[in-house]
């Protein structure tokens, strides 16, 4: 998302999956979507069966998706700037560049190709192991086939330098012209169902909801939207320095509380870890995972199963386990990953003791002292919600009034002003999903009715109760007020270097100004959202009409994408040319070392690439799945994927039990685990694959013993991440899971 | 049990249509070899509409040259068959062909004595794990999400074949999930538009695996 945010303005996917349908080729790179997003491969085979689309999946595994591929390339894991910048370059050396779209709507390009002149198709082919035959394919299969996406998922992105990696793709598709048009666009598919509405309303811990940051200006906004003192807000934070400053991130919390205080960017070590939604499994290092639950004073997991947090620390009390509704328990909104919102009814009461994730919250705030504010805007039945904790009987607050999940919603209408999250209001989604079947299924729009033109999801930025949504971002083929718009301005009318930012004359959305303009003053601020109608009256999109930038000059990695050798690189000779970054003194408030972790000697021992991923079967940690007798029976175990080659020369036969085994990272101990050999040709010989869903043994050993009694899951097994080793992105502190070495032997 | 059977709700056609009278319709499954991508959301969904218990898939997704160019996936249900050789082989008549088309079995007359098994040139029929003495079990398959020789959407039903969809006025549950329309179902001239379509689209090959084998040549 950083890396999306940097290039273009927002921090999303640009088209939509639907929109796939209008593609002319699509190509796939770190992402399955056959296993992972199953939904979207309709749109995908459809393109393909309809416009002829060419299918390129680049992968180190020849993965579901690949089978439907018109092209597979197999790459080595962590090599994605090197391939895409060497198609690049082939696209430059042949004139297939878009150079209308250059000049016009991106910044300094010229830069850019002398950066590009480093990935020779020899340099390129020797740095990802795919064949320079294989790059001219691609590359001139991309250039006679527009418009054409880039899908991608979190093969991308958890590398040590992952944002560096996503903005490598944006710039091919910049390079090609696929922007802003129907059937082009980054195409980044988001893990979850709601990963990106968390993202929006400031799941991460450098900024507020809707992407304000964590700066004065932005606690002053906020301030001001929940109708409270600013100082109220300062009051409870240390000093006004820590309130600025972003916070552990899930990647790394766990250092929080295991390294020495010194060494943190915070006086004290963390004290208490609160888990809503999310399980321990999917985190890298889970060895150190384990020693921080040990170590931290109070544990607390929400969720509707017995996570892996749970079963996970050797210690007998401190763990608070608090059963969470489902989302067929509770009404509210999801936002899907091409930024539409939908509304979900309540299907059934919650079950036994479970409550709704609001009314947990709500509690939470009592107890911590601020419920008042807490609930200030929240104007629907809300306050007539009983004021002491609930018991079982106590069905008014367990089946939540759904006016109250609506003022929420509101909430965010009112605050996200900045990516216009203002036109979703309860009312509207809810008259979509009356009105669904009006809306087509190749552009998402509704032909009739009360609904009439509008995009289905009303996906951001949704400026007004008027405004349709901007299914396809950054479009200047319609006008600002029906979803067109330039890139976003946001970083000033001109860069350091006195180029301009914004674009050039002849580049604008339609019926509005025609050459590129500021943003409108204080629209991300300005709660009666006047200055929003006022740009929209003029023809003009809020956020400006700006460029994409080639150049992002003031990222925390490089300017320009660099290829950087995994951490754990197999290749000693290239960590040499193209090494990870310099040790960061502080990231997200931990030291975060990269070049004194990575040593060209682990491949001696351990000479396997270790990639890691997901299955169809299950989702994520998957306690829900494990849990289900139909989903266990289809995927009974944990497993490790081997070619034929590796399992021969390590005597391994299919079926049997072995360790897998990595270096020592900052424990100063290697991990293993034990699982079950599954030989086949989707891996190459130099890799090894591991599906990450697995809980409840650990290296070897069975924690069955310590789940409360009656819930242990159908299937347990070892956690892939109980051996992913140390690596963490530049920016964003993404977990390098893609990318590690391990070692095979008989157990 | 005759009487129940006469009572089965088949669905029709409209009079309307290309035959212009009123006639039960030939409910049929299209498997699109082009589409099916192995999410099991199939084999998941019909387990848990009609609570099939382990061991026994009533659909089942297979993968030939999995991990290799050239992988496919091939859902596999019973095809309900036009001249079906599992009804020609059954010693007991516990299986027949209803009126439109669907290949149902009578599981109090089933002796489980497996010849349909090897009749089949799918592999449909399922018998229970395990019995004492080797002894088979009564056979257990797809129903087409139509139940079985009862009273429809009686406990007896439910209990004995599961869900009935098709009674409902809906399809079968295995189609109604599928991510990518790769599984079809409905009366075959439905289903012929739907495979004609992605013939033209394609340019060549319906990829309708198992098409010929179960109806005969031709849509």
């Amino acid at each position: 998302m950083a890396g999306l945010a940097n290039v273009f303005g927002y921090g999303a996917m640009t088209n939509h999956q639907n929109d796939i349908r209008n593609s002319r080729s699509i190509m796939i790179i770190g992402m399955n979507p056959a296993e992972n997003h199953p939904i979207s491969m309709q749109h995908i085979l459809t393109a393909k069966e309809v416009n002829h689309a060419l299918i390129i999946s680049v992968d180190p595994r020849f993965t579901k998706t690949s089978a439907f591929a018109n092209r597979y390339v197999r790459i080595r894991s962590g090599t994605d700037v090197a391939f895409v910048y060497g198609l690049i370059n082939i696209i430059l050396a042949n004139g297939w560049e878009d150079k209308k779209f250059i000049a016009e709507r991106t910044y300094d390009f010229e830069t850019f190709k002398n950066e590009i002149a480093k990935y020779d198709p020899d340099t390129a082919s020797d740095i990802t192991g795919a064949s320079k035959e294989d790059l001219l394919w691609v590359a001139r299969t991309l250039a006679e086939n527009r418009p054409g996406t880039v899908i991608w998922a979190m093969g991308g992105t958890q590398h040590n330098h992952g944002t560096g990696v996503v903005r490598t793709y944006c710039h091919l598709q910049m390079v090609l012209g696929n922007m802003g048009v129907p059937g082009g666009g980054t195409d980044v598919f988001r893990g979850h169902d709601g990963i990106q509405g968390v993202t929006d309303v400031g799941g991460g811990p450098e900024t507020l909801p809707g992407y304000y940051g964590v700066g004065e200006t932005a606690w002053k906004h906020w301030a001001k939207v929940w109708d409270v003192p600013y100082e109220w807000l300062l009051e409870r934070f240390k000093s006004k320095a820590m309130m600025e400053k972003p916070g552990f991130t899930v990647a790394r919390w766990y250092e929080g509380v295991l390294m020495d205080a010194k060494e943190l960017g915070q006086e004290s070590n963390l004290k208490a870890v609160f888990f809503m939604g999310h399980s321990t499994n999917s985190m890298q290092q889970m060895d150190r995972v384990k020693k921080a639950l040990e170590k931290v004073e109070l544990i607390v997991d929400i969720d509707p199963f017995v996570t892996n947090t749970a079963v996970l620390p050797d210690r007998k009390d401190g763990i608070y386990l608090l059963p969470a509704a489902t989302n067929y328990e509770q009404p509210g909104t999801a936002t899907n990953t091409n930024r539409d919102l939908q509304w979900r009814q309540k299907i059934v009461d919650p079950v036994y003791e479970s409550r709704p994730d609001l009314a947990i919250m709500v509690d939470l705030a009592e107890r911590l002292g601020f419920k008042k504010q807490f609930i200030h805007n929240m104007k629907g039945d809300w306050k007539g919600v009983p004021a002491t904790p609930m018991s079982q009987k106590d069905k008014y607050e367990k089946a939540l009034p759904e006016q109250t999940i609506e003022d929420v919603l509101r909430e965010i209408n009112m605050g996200c002003l900045s990516i216009g999250y203002v036109g979703q209001t309860p009312e509207r989604l809810k008259r979509q999903q009356e009105w669904a079947h009006v809306f087509e299924i190749k552009t998402k729009k509704a032909v009739g009715g009360p609904v009439d033109g509008e995009q289905w999801g009303l996906p951001w930025p949704c400026w007004t109760d008027k405004h349709p949504g901007t299914a396809i971002l950054y479009r200047t083929d319609v006008s600002a007020p029906q979803g067109g718009g330039g890139f976003r301005v946001v970083w000033g009318p001109t860069a350091p270097d006195n180029k301009p930012m914004l674009a050039a004359d002849g580049s604008a959305p339609k019926d509005g100004p025609t050459a590129g303009y500021p943003a409108q003053k204080d629209y991300a601020v300005d709660l009666t959202g006047e200055s929003i109608k006022l740009a929209l009256a003029e023809g003009r999109n809020p956020y400006g009409n700006g460029r994409a930038r080639f150049n992002s000059w003031n990222i925390a990695a490089d300017p320009f994408p660099i290829h950087r050798e995994p951490i754990h690189s197999p290749r000693p000779d290239l960590i040499v040319k193209w090494p990870t970054y310099d040790d960061v003194k502080e990231h997200y408030r931990v030291p975060q070392p990269y070049k004194s972790m990575q040593k060209p000697e682990w491949v001696k021992s351990f000479p396997l690439i270790l990639t890691t991923g997901r299955v169809v079967e299950m989702e994520g940690g998957s306690a829900p799945q494990r849990t289900s007798s139909w989903l266990v029976e289809l995927n009974p175990e944990m497993y490790v994927e081997m070619h034929p080659k590796v399992a021969a020369d390590n005597n391994l036969r299919h079926g049997e039990m072995c360790w897998i085994e990595t270096p020592e990272d900052m424990d100063g101990k290697p991990s293993r685990i034990k699982v079950k050999v599954k030989i086949t040709k989707r891996v190459g010989p130099d890799t090894v694959f591991l599906p990450f869903h697995w809980g409840g043994v650990f290296e070897g050993n069975s924690l069955a013993h310590k789940f409360p009694e009656g819930t242990v899951p159908f299937s347990i097994g070892e956690s892939a991440n109980t051996v992913t080793t140390y690596g963490y992105d530049r920016v964003t502190q993404m977990q390098e899971t893609k990318t590690s070495l391990c070692r095979v032997k008989k157990a | 049990m005759a009487q129940a059977q006469a009572q089965t709700t088949v669905p029709y056609r409209e009079a309307g249509g290309p035959q212009g009278k009123a006639e039960p319709a030939r409910m049929k499954f299209y498997i699109d070899v082009k589409r099916c991508i192995e999410c099991g959301g199939c084999e998941v969904a019909c387990k848990n509409e009609n609570n099939v218990p382990p061991g026994i898939a009533r659909i089942r997704v297979v993968t030939i040259n999995e991990g290799e160019p050239g992988e496919t996936n091939v859902a596999v249900p019973c095809m309900h068959c036009s001249k079906a050789p599992c009804v020609a082989v059954c010693p007991v008549d516990a299986l027949y062909n209803r009126p439109d088309g669907i290949v149902a079995l009578n599981k109090e007359t089933c002796i489980g004595c497996g010849y349909c098994l090897y009749a089949c040139p799918f592999g449909a029929p399922q018998f229970p794990k395990g019995s004492a003495f080797g002894a088979r079990g009564v056979m257990d398959k797809c129903t087409y999400c139509a139940g079985g020789p009862e009273v429809a959407f009686s406990e007896r039903e439910k209990r004995l074949y599961g869900s009935n969809r098709i009674a409902e006025g809906k399809l079968p549950m295995c189609a109604s999930v599928c991510a990518t329309k790769a599984l079809i179902a409905g009366d075959a001239e439905e289903v012929a538009n739907a495979v004609r379509q992605r013939m033209a689209a394609r340019g060549a090959g319906g990829g309708a695996w198992g098409w010929d084998s179960a109806y005969g040549k031709g849509l």
